[in-house]
């Protein structure tokens, strides 16, 4: 409860600071439309985006859509009402989101569609390469077990990054699926990316092999918990590689442990300082192809020419666990919980 | 209790005891509308009263007052003499004050004897329903009621109205009541039942019960009962000994508020 | 026999239907239609994935999965009986789940360390006293301040979603102590073979005595009996039903290399051929079949039930009857909140973590097996069995349908039409009967 207090007086702390941002606002104002915070990762995005905003003297205003297209709609009519020269955009839908990004291009404010695409050539598409992420997957996973019945734990069908990820990982192994040394024994979505229904897909994957399964690809970190679980029921937590992404605390405790074997890293606040300052340029007046290593990328679901900056995520494993922890993502403590002494280097 | 009150029971019940039931001076109103407005009514041990009256006269809801169902804005009520509270059913249970409503407001997805002991259930030593004991106890009950009656095992809604009126009958008589309120008891019911149910008031009141019979048809109550009460837009327009009157008379106070010389007049009377 | 004979002594034997003759033993045909209707799901999901469905393995898994979802069901029964609905109990399990691992993992090792031999319990206790009283909470207002069921437990699902994600805002916790991970099942949490052929023998036992006893009260009362083949036949089934379930659940054999690591723990040897070492019934499972006969009974041989099923009926009758309607009510909800808070237990014990997403959905899931098992949505019809069946067939559905490689979006499509059709077919029955 006490939690509870808390958190309703942050959040009445939080409006006021909004208010006040926008009775001064000097500099270029961003404003960030969030789709919804019940994620854990988006209030490190956030905390990473105003920093880099405040650096740059401009002023940030935010909006949470909770997980309403229809909310976000309006959400940014009224940040540029309020006055926003750019504004960042996570996409709850992202075709809904059309009609009010149209809007804002027409009246010259900067666009970034972050982390999710917004298809509109006039605006800037910021992302981790979620393709290369499946990638960085299937390597870890192959570098471990060159060979033998593989799983695909995919993430929900309703998600565009589920398919990409799948393709990313496809597309390292092909060549060991053709050549035979590789089989796909199962491979199953995981509606709304639920850790439970991963851990019942892959417990009737499992039966119909008689446990003839010899590493997983989990797309996420919470699939691959749901995984390993029903792994575990059978004994084979540890023996069996399973990749994931998101490099949440369980996951690297997991990581650690011995019984995930990657997860990739997708430092948010790279992303989030990323957007922060391609906002400001584009505030500023610096053309879409003017962002510095941006490219031109025309392999979304409609065939725009968009403008992209994509950023190249980091596979975790034991060897490099020190990454995250020298980083102040997680506490060594609670990646290293239960983790015997002299096995892992990072926990020693 | 003022002079005039005091010469109403006497007028009324001249050299008889306590009153089972006194209700003095209701008062109830419901979002600003008077449904019974100062209205007085009395009980004696082993009497049958009318209370008679139009469809919306305050009857019911009176009579809910004294089960329990609706508590009094103003007014007292007495039960043997001594001040009584009913602020709940389970007030106007425990001073013997039985019901049986016009909607018999049974639950109709259980069976009998789980009717029959809602609210006062026999339990086993374990604290566990004693469902064989109730079982029997109905057996008993329905059989003094309804000998030909068998679906113990059946939610009462699979039963007909004459059989769901002996479920509400028993369970109110099975609790030995003092007194027994019944509303429109016979609505539902064809002649054979109907005559049933006469045969049962005539044979409680000789127990000793004092009945209180709702009507808005006054050839039901009138040969039934000792005295009537006639009720118009919330108040009493008199009280009268069945003896005293004739059914004429009785039918112009309830159409017109008009008492007779016979009745004792009450707040509602029409004053000519 | 000449025309003036007596009319019959007993009017109750006369010529009658199959319905009355099922009535007369007290079965309800309703449940031979689920059983059926189990039965076919399947014996068309063990040919469809040429046997894999009906394994040992695949039938200990399919209890383990249905064991959350049916013990939240048992609450969802009385709540759907009062004419009242529970829509926060998935948000509720997320929130208690999370405060649960929260104390396990972050809390309690700071008082006495990691892996304390009392850990787990204090977090079954603690799981379903905050489920209560969050239940209680939702019921005060139901029933004291008169707002609808629908509004209050819809402004549940927000409130304990958002709060569960402000547990830990939003991290996910995990490994859980390793005394509570049996609570979900898995290979610690297989009770084995000689414990479960006890608990077995021990059910068959009391199903016969329960049944001799009942018999023998009705006899002494001079009721009328159950022909005495039915009473032997219902009792026989039962029996078979649990016998048959410890043979399935001893049949599933440990994996190789967890027998080898068990064996040795106990200072065994692992003789040379290996050893075939039973699962035996799983924790959760008999939990929920543990909740299952304590609700059963409260239902059913308790006032507390009985007030429930009344005011299902008719809540004003209940109520002029003396009932304190509104008590009954706020620990209707209150009880729900406790089967929340264990079904938070194996949720969370079974992922081995703790996600603030644990339960989305759950509270559809829950209200489709209480109706698919019977439940009226008018009020006060239901049964814990059937409610129990219910969730068992829609888990048959689901995980059938991933064992034959049915993809998630078509498995939601046949689920839910699924839910249309039994409440159809359950409604066309009822009136048909009456």
């Amino acid at each position: 409860m006490k939690r509870f207090v808390l958190a309703a007086s942050i959040a009445v702390a939080a409006l006021s600071v909004h208010a006040g941002a926008f009775a001064q606002s000097k500099g270029p104002v961003v404003g960030v439309s969030w789709s919804n915070f019940q994620e854990e990762r988006w209030k490190t995005d956030e905390a990473a985006i105003k920093a880099a905003i405040e650096k740059g003297g401009g002023t940030y205003l935010s909006a949470d859509a909770q997980s309403s297209p229809a909310k976000q709609l309006t959400d940014v009519e009224s940040l540029i009402a309020r006055g926003a020269k750019a504004i960042i955009v996570l996409a709850q839908d992202a075709q809904a989101i059309r009609p009010a990004v149209e809007k804002a291009v027409n009246e010259g404010i900067a666009v970034v569609g972050y982390d999710r695409l917004i298809e509109i050539p006039q605006a800037f598409y910021l992302t981790f390469d979620n393709v290369e992420v499946g990638r960085m997957m299937a390597r870890e996973i192959q570098k471990a077990k060159p060979q033998g019945n593989y799983v695909f734990i995919k993430g929900s069908s309703a998600d565009p990054n589920a398919n990409f990820l799948y393709q990313g990982s496809i597309e390292i192994l092909k060549p060991a699926i053709d050549g035979g040394k590789i089989k796909n024994v199962g491979e199953a979505f995981t509606d709304q990316w639920l850790p439970a229904n991963a851990q019942r897909n892959m417990e009737q994957i499992l039966t119909r092999n008689q446990n003839k399964v010899d590493a997983v690809i989990a797309a996420n970190d919470g699939t691959a918990g749901g995984a390993i679980a029903a792994l575990d029921a059978q004994g084979m937590a540890g023996s069996v590689p399973v990749s994931g992404q998101d490099a949440d605390r369980a996951a690297l405790n997991r990581v650690a442990l011995g019984t995930q074997t990657v997860t990739i890293w997708k430092d948010a606040r790279e992303l989030g300082r990323n957007a922060a300052e391609i906002a400001l340029k584009l505030a500023g007046g610096a053309k879409l192809n003017e962002i510095p290593k941006s490219v031109s990328w025309d392999q979304g679901p409609s065939k725009q020419k968009m403008t992209a900056l994509f950023l190249t995520p980091v596979p975790v494993t034991k060897e490099n666990l020190n990454v995250v922890i020298d980083a102040g993502w997680a506490p060594k403590a609670a990646v290293c919980q239960g983790v015997a002494a002299g096995k892992v280097k990072a926990c020693d | 209790m003022s002079i005039a009150e005091a010469t109403d029971i006497a007028a009324t019940h001249p050299g008889q005891g306590t009153p089972l039931i006194e209700m003095r001076d209701i008062s109830i109103a419901f979002g600003g509308i008077k449904a019974v407005d100062g209205a007085s009514v009395d009980l004696m041990p082993g009497e049958v009263v009318g209370l008679l009256g139009h469809n919306g006269a305050g009857k019911s809801t009176l009579i809910k007052i004294l089960s329990g169902a609706y508590k009094a804005d103003a007014g007292t009520i007495r039960v043997d003499g001594e001040e009584a509270t009913i602020a709940s059913p389970r007030d106007a249970k425990r001073h013997g004050i039985e019901t049986i409503y016009q909607t018999l407001a049974l639950a109709d997805n259980v069976d009998a004897a789980a009717n029959i002991f809602l609210g006062r259930e026999l339990l086993t030593g374990w604290g566990t329903l004693d469902d064989a004991t109730m079982e029997s106890e109905t057996r008993k009950v329905m059989g003094r009621l309804n000998p030909h009656f068998r679906r113990f095992k059946e939610p009462v809604k699979a039963l007909s109205g004459g059989q769901r009126q002996s479920v509400a009958i028993a369970r109110a008589i099975y609790f030995n009541a003092r007194v027994l309120i019944m509303d429109e008891p016979t609505a539902a019911l064809g002649p054979a039942e109907t005559k049933q149910v006469a045969e049962l008031i005539l044979q409680l009141k000789k127990q000793g019960i004092g009945i209180f019979l709702i009507s808005h048809d006054l050839h039901d109550v009138f040969d039934l009962a000792d005295r009537v009460t006639v009720m118009k837009n919330g108040k009493v327009v008199g009280t009268a000994r069945t003896a005293d009157v004739t059914q004429d008379e009785v039918l112009g106070m309830i159409i017109s508020g008009k008492c007779p010389p016979a009745a004792v007049a009450g707040p509602g009377a029409l004053r000519s | 026999m000449t025309e003036a004979a007596p009319a019959p002594a007993n009017p109750v034997q006369e010529a009658r239907g199959l319905a009355d003759r099922l009535r007369e033993i007290e079965f309800d045909p309703r449940m031979i239609g689920m059983v059926a209707a189990l039965a076919v799901i399947w014996l068309g999901f063990n040919w469809l994935s040429d046997g894999a469905f009906l394994t040992p393995r695949n039938l200990w898994n399919l209890w383990v999965q249905t064991a959350s979802i049916a013990i939240m069901a048992c609450g969802m029964v009385l709540v759907i009986v009062t004419r009242n609905i529970d829509l926060s109990v998935g948000s509720m399990l997320g929130f208690v789940g999370m405060v649960v691992g929260l104390v396990q993992v972050r809390v309690l090792p700071e008082i006495w360390g990691f892996e304390h031999p009392l850990t787990w319990l204090v977090s079954l206790l603690l799981a379903m006293a905050l489920g209560g009283l969050v239940g209680l909470l939702q019921g005060a207002l139901i029933a004291y301040l008169a707002i609808p069921s629908f509004i209050v437990t819809l402004g549940g699902l927000l409130v304990w979603r958002g709060a569960a994600w402000w547990v830990t805002q939003g991290q996910t916790i995990a490994p859980m102590d390793s005394r509570f991970r049996p609570l979900g099942g898995g290979v610690e949490g297989a009770i084995g073979t000689n414990a479960s052929w006890a608990i077995g023998v021990g059910l068959c036992a009391a199903i016969c005595i329960g049944a001799a006893l009942i018999r023998r009260r009705r006899k002494r009362f001079g009721f009328v009996l159950r022909p005495l083949w039915a009473e032997i036949a219902i009792a026989g089934l039962g029996c078979a039903a649990v016998l048959a379930m410890v043979m399935v659940a001893n049949a599933y054999m440990l994996p190789a290399g967890v027998a080898r690591r068990l064996v040795e723990a106990k200072g065994g040897t692992w003789p040379e051929g290996g050893l075939m070492v039973g699962h035996g019934l799983a924790v959760p499972v008999l939990m929920a079949l543990g909740v299952g006969g304590v609700i059963t009974f409260l239902a059913n041989r308790l006032r507390f039930g009985r007030y429930v099923f009344a005011i299902g009926g008719n809540p004003e009758a209940a109520q002029l009857s003396g009932v304190r309607t509104r008590k009954v009510l706020m620990l209707v909800f209150g009880l729900m909140g406790v089967l929340v808070g264990i079904s938070a237990c194996i949720s969370t014990a079974r992922l081995n973590a703790a996600t603030n997403a644990a339960g989305t959905l759950d509270e559809l899931y829950v209200i489709a097996a209480a109706v698919i098992g019977g439940t009226s949505l008018a009020g006060g019809v239901g049964t814990i069995a059937g409610a129990m069946l219910g969730a068992l067939v829609m888990q048959s559905l689901q995980s059938g349908m991933v064992l034959i490689g049915v993809d998630a979006p078509l498995q939601n499509i046949v689920v839910g039409i699924v839910l249309v059709l039994a409440v159809w077919l359950d409604g066309f029955y009822r009136k048909r009967l009456s």
